[in-house]
């Protein structure tokens, strides 16, 4: 039986304006996580904002004391701004981890992430995953992280730890390459041969959009996708996304229980 | 640190007895918000609950409605989800297996496009083991051609009834739509068509629009609103139809708590459905059954069926 998880914030840090990284405290019974994989969460005892709200998990680690996750989150609207307001010893329902995660080929020698704004987070982890846990070399890994401004670039100081070459681009150029992320990879794409490495993606929707046009179907590519959930648990049937099946049909899958982690050249972006 | 986990077994006084569907306690997990079970039996003993209310079937499977299909609201949900579904057939086949494993009254929710689709489905859950009561919904509001027209004309309603219940002898539990000018009306008509139970209420139609893009946030425009925010209107009609009719009525409508559950019940309901507290908290349902014992307990009641009806006015 999996349980709702009572967790402790032991920190809840503005790092940039808007965005927040929070710490949360859970007992020893929270399953590990893999990367990709998200948590519903709700602020204990509270009914309002009425649903729970889905987050990456953008960092974990289980000591003696316990365990703990990092959430890395955007403030986007009333549920994440109620939820920028706790603090260190407030205490939240924790549900997860849930989903599917990203699929990992030994077979490809270069790994490149790709991430807009807050798409960094579940992407940090895979990155983190990929260095620790199945010990790949940083210099086999490339991160492409972009945002509209160098205010919007979160989660750095991980990256630089988990990979060889960070390569951060912003629309207006205050910090790092100046131009949209896609086109920033792009310049850079002859360097990565389709069949020897493997693209991971999450941001905005017109970002994975304009990614699955420029790669699709050239380069293995998974992306994880965003919605509006209810329960989480794949239930409700609330947080679907158009998919192609084989032989051409189209299905609405669950990015809670289906996905969030899907193959880019399956997503119908409509 | 971890939330207690306590042994929710229900006592004999929480036994109830739906028009022939025996049930161990009177909660029920309502359609469209438990899947069809397995989505839930890593968070809660599904043996605990009284029964189960399976997401909509239709004879043919079906894709259900373009995102985006939910939006939070105050104290509440909109969801347009368009009676997602895999078909009568694959849930006879995939999962009723899974089902059958549980001490657990299995409601199986039905509905169709036309008189024919209903009487087919019917037809395809008659005496199938593991299926205990049918419940058909003629009154979800989100398919354009369905739901709405069923459920709203008392004839149309009347005619659904007749159709099911010559195709299938299970109890038989017809779910009321409240968007109508008198839900008594089409009470008395499935009442009187047959139907062994009504069931209400389902979703109220509602809407909601995003201010800085002037669109709607759901694709469907309009969805149905859920949660304690519609409790008020659901236990109003609960006690206006559970006055008219003779035969049970399940009470639903915004139920999160132990509270509000007896209060449908003192409102007339025979039992309730427990629906979108399970996405806020997976384990509503059997939260509440305990609670409804404490409450007993408290109260020196030693059946739950005591409590039914028992308004003062």
């Amino acid at each position: 039986m999996k349980d709702i998880c009572l967790g402790l914030v032991t920190a809840n840090e503005e790092i940039k304006r808007n965005y927040f990284l929070m710490k949360v405290a859970l007992p020893d019974g929270f399953t590990d996580p893999l990367p990709g994989q998200f948590v519903m969460m709700r602020i204990a005892g509270l009914q309002d904002p009425f649903l729970s709200r889905p987050l990456s998990i953008y960092a974990f680690s289980r000591s003696q004391k316990g365990c703990m996750i990092e959430l890395l989150y955007r403030v986007a609207g009333r549920g994440t701004g109620i939820m920028a307001g706790l603090i260190a010893g407030s205490e939240v329902e924790v549900i997860g981890p849930l989903g599917q995660s990203y699929v990992v080929d030994p077979r490809r020698e270069n790994i490149v992430f790709i991430a807009g704004g807050i798409g960094v987070a579940p992407l940090s982890l895979l990155a983190g995953h990929l260095g620790e846990t199945v010990c790949r070399e940083a210099s086999s890994m490339t991160f492409f992280l972009g945002a509209r401004t160098a205010e919007e670039i979160v989660g750095l100081e991980l990256l630089h730890k988990y990979c060889y070459r960070v390569i951060v681009c912003t629309d207006d150029g205050s910090m790092g390459e100046k131009g949209q992320v896609i086109s920033v990879f792009k310049k850079e794409m002859a360097k990565f041969p389709s069949a020897e490495t493997a693209l991971y993606a999450c941001g905005p929707r017109p970002m994975l959009k304009a990614l699955a046009i420029m790669v699709g179907g050239k380069y293995m590519c998974q992306v994880s996708l965003e919605e509006r959930m209810a329960c989480g648990v794949g239930a409700c049937a609330g947080c679907v996304v158009a998919i192609k099946e084989q032989a051409g049909a189209m299905a609405y899958r669950r990015v809670c229980a289906d996905g969030p982690v899907f193959d880019l050249e399956k997503v119908i972006w409509q | 640190m971890s939330k207690a986990v306590k042994n929710y077994k229900a006592g004999e006084g929480m036994k109830v007895n739906i028009a022939g569907l025996q049930m161990k306690n009177p909660v029920i997990t309502a359609s469209g918000t438990f899947g069809y079970g397995e989505e839930y039996a890593d968070y809660i003993d599904l043996n605990l609950l009284g029964g189960i209310s399976v997401k909509g079937l239709s004879l043919a499977p079906r894709a259900g409605n373009p995102p985006p299909r939910i939006m939070e609201t105050t104290g509440g949900m909109l969801n347009s989800v368009g009676l997602q579904n895999i078909g009568v057939d694959a849930f006879i086949e995939e999962k009723i297996p899974f089902l059958r494993k549980f001490d657990v009254a299995v409601i199986a929710n039905i509905y169709g496009e036309s008189y024919a689709d209903y009487a087919a489905v019917a037809a395809k859950l008659d005496g199938v083991p593991g299926v205990h009561a049918l419940e058909v919904n003629i009154s979800c509001p989100n398919v354009q051609k369905g739901g709405l027209s069923f459920g709203a004309d008392p004839r149309a309603a009347a005619e659904v009834t007749r159709r099911v219940r010559a195709k299938n002898s299970l109890p038989l539990i017809v779910k009321l739509t409240p968007n109508v000018t008198d839900i008594t009306v089409i009470a008395r008509a499935v009442e009187q068509a047959g139907a062994d139970a009504v069931s209400l209420i389902n979703t109220l139609t509602g809407m909601s629009i995003d201010l800085d893009t002037r669109e709607p946030h759901l694709k469907s425009i309009t969805g149905g609103l859920s949660g304690p925010a519609i409790k008020p209107v659901a236990l109003r009609m609960v006690w206006q139809v559970a006055r008219q009719v003779k035969i049970p009525v399940i009470g639903m409508g915004g139920i999160m708590t132990a509270r509000d559950a007896l209060e449908f019940m003192v409102a007339g309901a025979s039992a309730v459905q427990v629906g979108t507290a399970s996405f806020v908290n997976p384990r509503s349902g059997v939260e509440i059954i305990d609670g409804m014992q404490g409450y007993m307990k408290k109260n020196r009641i030693k059946k739950i069926t005591d409590i039914v009806g028992t308004l003062k006015t």
